[in-house]
């Protein structure tokens, strides 16, 4: 319980340094933010144009009152309003956020389930034919970037076999049919990364743990196979598969923006492309905190995971 | 130390090399348009074809390999500088310098970094000049990292000290002595980033975000394409497939270098599948006394092949009877333990047996199909191991693996098999079993540890125990509680004990009958008093001499070292360290000698010692 609140609290200091960061960006920057975001190809912006901006974004007030207002704002969940459109942008953050969450977790579970069964199965059978078609296509699937995956998936399913449409997306509760065909085309995608990555982790880490005293332990209590397996190889090498998803959260959230792009996937990914394009600050470090935020929330999920899985880190 | 990977670092190079030369090898201008042939085919003119607008795409290919490399390499160069000095400041000089460099790189990594990018490319704008800074700082932090946890390593060394003592200057002990030995991981480290800078280049070039048109890149190329993708799919795949192949070789030499500097290469791993072999019987089984529980006859263990010839285990025969010990002692590398785990047939991998019977209840355990061996094994035949520590699965409760024991051979409900556990906790002597039942192995200490793993063995009443340097890892108070129990448990149960010891004063303390093990032969054998008091083999008598006694002289060491399979003696095993030697023993290697009742050696000259 009290390595429980820690973890929390650390997750909760993260999240404020973030915050901080992020809010201090556009400060740390030489020159004038407003000037800077409103720049166009080295041409001198109007100077009227300029000073409503400064207004608009605060700029004029001491910087820690602009400080304390926005982490203040930040509290009640206000994350200002977009200059393109003047709409709060923590209202299209809550329309968006369930779609790119739906697509991380999809991902996730396909890749959870083709990584670490394939990993197994090649790792029991180390050396053999599968284990080196598996291997050698892991290592061809951690090379692709996702943006080449997805354009190729494009290229392939939907332009020239016309299986599945070239993205968009269909609301679940109107056609649940069509929304998860729309989803699997991305979060195939992504799971093309992350599965090559799980099968390496997983195959090594059950050859690891294969060769440890506790499995001849289980052998010499004349346990089967399948038990010894599931009970005492994978159960142990499931906590180097955790630290390795963990690591590789950020990839897959940066991932998602990319293949959320390709597929046209109305998440977040979509909102913060167009905000860089049309350097809508105040819309970029929405997006950018919130996507952060759940970054190290998912960081907090998968350490408590790592508790369940290994009883000796709950007293570390 | 492997070799280098050649063909990755040849491909990597090669790529390089075009991107080098891309501006002199006479190709079209990258950026020139003809709007006319837009779209057109490869033609003498231009080998790949055109693009939307009427570039040479071949030239835009080698272009691109030029921005993106170009990028790539210089971020992770640059960030490898900075990265390092921070890592090594940071890591030698500790304090403040520690919290200033390598936590508040901790910071940066609270941000997915493609995340991290896009927010530096909102406020300085797109472009090849942002991309480099915005690449430093997402790679910085590995870096620094990197060269920290190497630094935090070496630190402490004695050469390091050495330095300190001689009156090196820090300067001079950071970049001389630490730098060296932490360039492999910086290395990898730098191979990794640049590949991974690629990969970030081209995907935020992709959106839009990185390089601006009209300037080549592969990310760009792809983006563009995909408007036309339909009317020209070979416009989409020529920077696909050279954005894969470069990051293919990237990582393919990435993985290399890591496998050459890693000082501890994974062993060529065997397929667990292949312990789970069947072996024919080489002889029948010899007829035995009654109250025989196990009997080995001429059992011989390869290491590999057993055409390759190393031999771990050669021609071991000896039965335990029911309520005897017999101990089975050696120095470490005599081939004790391989000999115990294969005659029960649990030869770990890479190991096979080449021999031999090893018979019990009238079946071959040897021969066994191993579904039926599985059905001996925790049931009729237990293991104690070393390190209780280790042996134990750390991720369950203890409760629950013994529990586990008893439910694989006995029908029982989940709820009884806990009970019995927790009986058998009680029956080792464990206070307050039905808590201690709920705790995981690095919640007890060792003592209590190798209690949960005798309460395991004898779960199911087994009638041989093989006992493997049971009470080599724990202090000699819990040793002593220990053995008596073992010695309570085969009083009382009728159970036949194998215990595989290096230790005489214990072997003096449990055991009924003696063999010596040595160089993968059964040297000695006999009953313990005997062997103690007249050894019949001069290895038996230095192993005598080795051993601290309270009265008598002061131990003695054998000279010399345990020969290693593949590389025996032509004669007897011993004979190398032995001082009673003559020239015959050299050339002869003796077979076992019956000397007595119940007793033998393997000594040509026993009758004179």
């Amino acid at each position: 319980m009290e390595w429980f609140a820690k973890r929390l609290g650390i997750s909760v200091l993260l999240v404020w340094i973030v915050a901080s960061i992020v809010f201090l960006a556009i400060h740390l920057v030489p020159g004038d933010p407003a000037e800077l975001l409103l720049s166009q190809g080295g041409a001198a912006p109007d100077p009227a144009i300029v000073e409503d901006l400064r207004d608009q974004l605060g700029l004029n007030r001491p910087v820690l009152e602009q400080y304390l207002h926005s982490m203040a704002n930040l509290l009640r969940g206000d994350l200002g309003n977009s200059l393109m459109d003047g709409a709060p942008i923590a209202g299209e953050i809550a329309t968006r956020l369930p779609r790119t969450l739906e697509l991380i977790g999809a991902a996730a579970l396909i890749s959870v389930l083709i990584g670490v069964s394939t990993g197994t199965l090649a790792a029991v059978a180390a050396g053999g034919p599968f284990d080196r078609v598996a291997s050698a296509l892991a290592g061809l699937g951690l090379s692709v970037p996702v943006f080449v995956i997805g354009t190729l998936a494009i290229l392939g399913f939907a332009q020239t076999l016309r299986w599945v449409p070239a993205g968009g997306f269909v609301a679940f509760s109107q056609d649940p049919v069509q929304h998860l065909i729309m989803l699997a085309m991305p979060a195939g995608t992504i799971a093309v990364g992350l599965s090559s990555t799980l099968f390496r982790v997983t195959r090594s880490a059950v050859l690891e743990v294969t060769m440890r005293d506790h499995v001849r332990t289980a052998r010499s209590k004349g346990l089967s196979f399948r038990r010894i397996l599931t009970r005492h190889i994978l159960r142990n090498a499931l906590i180097p598969v955790v630290t390795v998803l963990a690591l590789n959260l950020g990839t897959l959230l940066g991932g998602t923006v990319l293949v959320e792009y390709v597929f046209n996937w109305p998440g977040l990914s979509g909102l913060l492309v167009d905000a860089v394009n049309a350097r809508d600050y105040p819309a970029v470090v929405g997006v950018v905190l919130v996507i952060s935020i759940l970054f190290v929330t998912l960081n907090f999920v998968v350490d408590m995971l790592y508790a369940v899985l290994d009883p000796r880190v709950r007293h570390g | 130390m492997r070799r280098l990977p050649w063909v990755s670092a040849g491909a990597v190079g090669l790529i390089i090399l075009a991107a080098v030369l891309a501006p002199h090898i006479g190709l079209a201008d990258p950026v020139g348009m003809d709007v006319a042939h837009r779209l057109a085919g490869p033609s003498p003119t231009h080998p790949l074809g055109q693009d939307e607008y009427g570039r040479d795409v071949l030239s835009r290919l080698l272009w691109g390999a030029r921005t993106s490399l170009g990028i790539a390499f210089a971020a992770a160069a640059i960030s490898c500088v900075i990265g390092t000095i921070l890592g090594v400041v940071g890591g030698y000089v500790r304090g403040i310098a520690e919290l200033l460099t390598v936590r508040s790189m901790d910071v940066v990594l609270c941000f997915p970094p493609l995340l991290l990018a896009l927010l530096v490319v909102t406020l300085l704008g797109p472009g090849a000049s942002t991309l480099v800074p915005v690449l430093v700082i997402v790679y910085l932090p590995s870096f620094t990292r990197v060269a920290y946890a190497g630094v935090l390593s070496v630190r402490g060394h004695e050469y390091v000290t050495a330095m300190k003592v001689l009156g090196a200057g820090r300067l001079r002990i950071m970049t001389r002595t630490i730098l060296p030995n932490i360039a492999g991981p910086i290395l990898v480290q730098f191979s990794l980033a640049a590949a991974s800078a690629v990969v970030l280049e081209s995907g935020l070039s992709f959106l839009g975000l990185g390089v601006v048109p009209p300037a080549p890149s592969w990310g760009l190329m792809i983006g563009a394409a995909r408007g036309t993708m339909v009317q020209a799919p070979l416009l989409l795949l020529w920077p696909c497939l050279a954005l894969t192949v470069t990051i293919l070789a990237m990582n393919a030499l990435c993985d290399g270098l890591r496998d050459m500097l890693d000082p501890h290469p994974a062993a060529r791993r065997v397929s667990w599948f292949s312990r789970f072999r069947r072996r024919a019987p080489t002889a029948p089984l010899a007829r035995v006394e009654p109250d025989t529980v196990l009997d080995v006859r001429g059992l011989s263990v390869a290491i590999g092949d057993p055409a390759e010839g190393r031999y771990a285990v050669r021609d071991v025969s000896f039965q335990v009877k029911a309520g005897e010990t017999l101990a089975i002692v050696g120095e470490s590398g005599s081939g004790k333990s391989l000999m115990s785990l294969s005659a029960i047939g649990m030869a770990p991998a890479g190991v096979e047996v080449a021999a031999g019977t090893s018979g019990m209840d009238g079946a071959d355990l040897l021969a066994l199909a191993p579904g039926e061996l599985r059905k001996l094994l925790g049931d009729r035949i237990a293991m104690i191991f070393q390190d209780p520590g280790s042996s134990l699965n750390p991720v369950h409760r203890v409760g629950a693996q013994i529990a586990e024991a008893i439910r694989a051979h006995r029908p029982v409900s989940a709820a009884e098999a806990r009970e019995r556990a927790v009986a058998m906790l009680r029956n080792v002597g464990i206070p307050d079993p039905e808590r201690r039942a709920r705790a995981y192995p690095h919640e007890l200490s060792g003592g209590m540890r190798q209690r949960v793993m005798i309460a395991m063995a004898i779960a199911n009443g087994p009638r041989l125990l093989i006992a493997d340097e049971p009470t080599t890892a724990l202090d000699v108070t819990i040793q002593a509680q220990v053995l008596d129990l073992l010695a309570a448990l085969k009083r009382d149960g009728g159970l036949a004990l194998l215990f595989i010891t290096h230790s005489l004063p214990v072997v003096a303390e449990i055991a009924d009958r003696v063999a010596v093990m040595y160089a993968g032969e059964i040297l000695e054998e006999g009953p313990t008093a005997e062997i103690f008091a007249k050894p019949r083999h001069p290895y038996t008598a230095a192993l005598l001499r080795s051993a601290p006694q309270d009265d008598g002289p002061a131990p003695e060491g054998i000279s010399g070292t345990v020969p290693v399979p593949g590389d025996l003696p032509a004669g007897c095993v011993f004979a190398p360290r032995c001082d009673k030697r003559i020239e015959i023993c050299d050339e002869t290697r003796p077979s076992l000698f019956r000397i007595g009742p119940g007793r033998s050696s393997r000594c040509l000259r026993w009758a004179s010692l």
